[in-house]
């Protein structure tokens, strides 16, 4: 059927509109058809009447609308006032109090099974103070008391002394560093406001003698790591930071300049210890072996000792300086993370 | 056949083709039940049947009882928005 024929805009209204209202009850008469389909199925399946009932049920389950009663007729509070004879201690307990009281009465559940304990605990408590030495064992016996819980208690609430909370406490206090060496020798501490430019010389010194001091990048704290011998760290470290020691060692060589002797730069930097505090001041180191050897002081250090020891004699050419550098290098396991210092002080300074 | 016829049956062919016939159809079921019509024919197929008796009620029965009542129990309103919409679809139809 082409366009053309179908075309109702050659159609007058009237012809229009008889032909919606034909669409209009093809439409209505669908919707009857299908409802006179469904009633017709539900009466002979037998569900159509189903939800008109007799006068009797419908009387049965009429809403109910009196005072103290819910619309079913029931009551709300029907068992409130009941009292109830315990089976145990024959005695009448009120409904709402009857499963509590059982509890206690018969010595079974949670809480009741806890206060016998805190009495027992209790009487054992008051009788040790005057007991023999008899009636102690027989005491101590009885593990699960609540005496030797109290004591356990108590040593477990004792603070660990070492705990950084302690130690960041003392630390801000900068003229008290004798303080500082104890806590610091078993943990890191985090919260140092010292920074280099504040201390002076001579506070500088007796502060890297003791501990690290690297500044950390991300936190800008120094480190507080203990310089003390451990023997324990330099095992871990060693075999992490060996393969790194190739590539900075010949890093270090092509940079070239009056330092660059590996052996001898770590062995001047394990020898100048005590003058780092004049460095922040002086601002004469090279740059350019400063960035090479920042992190990895420490680790060329290691890696000689390893490894590459006989190289670093070959290098410096004299086994007076490589003895010099492994006796060092032995002497100074703990101090090896302050090797990185120098130059960690120069960098931030150029930086600043 | 004549053109109305043919019209009427393009016309239609047009409409389920679209789909357009659907949607009507159930706008149109919708607005019956919001209405009550739904309802009232249901009261209206209740008197058929006890009348004609329950075992014997068939579904010609009820259509002859039902229907020409049903057309006529139909608001105006939802009648002419359906007409409306017929309307609307033929205008877009013939441009």
């Amino acid at each position: 059927m082409k366009m053309e024929d179908m075309s109702l805009s050659g159609l007058d209204n009237t012809k229009l509109e008889a032909l919606a209202h034909d669409v209009y009850s093809d439409l209505v008469e669908d919707a009857c058809l299908g409802l006179c389909f469904e009633v017709h199925r539900a009466v002979k399946q037998g569900y159509f009447f189903l939800d008109e009932t007799d006068q009797e049920s419908i009387k049965d389950f009429e809403i109910v609308d009196q005072p103290g009663v819910d619309i079913f007729g029931q009551v709300y509070n029907q068992w409130k006032n009941k009292e109830c004879v315990c089976p145990n201690c024959s005695r009448s307990i009120a409904a709402s109090r009857f499963a509590p009281h059982l509890e206690k009465c018969l010595g079974m559940g949670r809480n009741s099974s806890r206060i016998a304990n805190r009495r027992i605990a209790s009487s054992n408590n008051t009788s040790k103070s005057e007991s023999d030495q008899e009636d102690n064992d027989d005491v101590n016996d009885n593990d699960w008391s609540y005496g030797s819980e109290k004591k356990a208690k108590k040593r477990k609430s004792e603070k660990n002394p070492n705990s950084p909370r302690r130690s960041k406490s003392l630390k801000h206090k900068n003229g008290e560093l004798s303080s500082n060496v104890n806590p610091d020798l078993y943990k890191y501490n985090y919260s140092s406001g010292i920074s280099y430019e504040t201390l002076g010389p001579e506070e500088l010194r007796s502060i890297l003698t003791t501990q690290c001091g690297v500044v950390s990048e991300h936190t800008k704290k120094m480190c507080t790591r203990s310089t003390l011998p451990d023997s324990d760290t330099m095992l871990e470290n060693d075999g992490y930071d060996a393969p790194d020691g190739q590539l900075i060692m010949s890093r270090l060589q092509w940079d070239g300049s009056s330092d660059i002797s590996p052996s001898d730069s770590a062995s001047s930097k394990a020898s100048t210890n005590n003058s780092e505090s004049k460095r922040p001041k002086k601002k004469k180191k090279p740059s350019t072996l400063t960035l090479t050897t920042t992190g990895s002081g420490g680790e060329r250090d290691k890696g000689q000792e390893r490894e590459r020891g006989d190289r670093d004699r070959v290098v410096c050419g004299g086994s007076g300086s490589s003895s010099s550098q492994n006796a060092l290098g032995l002497s100074s396991r703990k101090k090896r993370p302050k090797l990185p210092v120098p130059p960690a002080l120069s960098i931030y300074d150029d930086l600043n | 056949m004549s053109k109305e016829t043919q019209m009427r049956a393009a016309i239609n062919q047009k409409l389920i083709e679209m789909g357009e016939r659907e949607r009507l159809k159930e706008l149109l079921r919708a607005k019956l039940i919001e209405c009550g019509w739904r309802d009232q024919l249901k009261a209206l197929c209740k008197e058929v049947i006890k009348e004609k008796g329950l075992e014997n009620v068939t579904v010609e029965d009820l259509v002859a009882g039902v229907t020409p009542k049903g057309r006529a129990l139909v608001p105006d309103s939802v009648k002419k928005e359906l007409l409306q919409r017929i309307r609307a679809f033929l205008a877009q139809q013939s441009t």
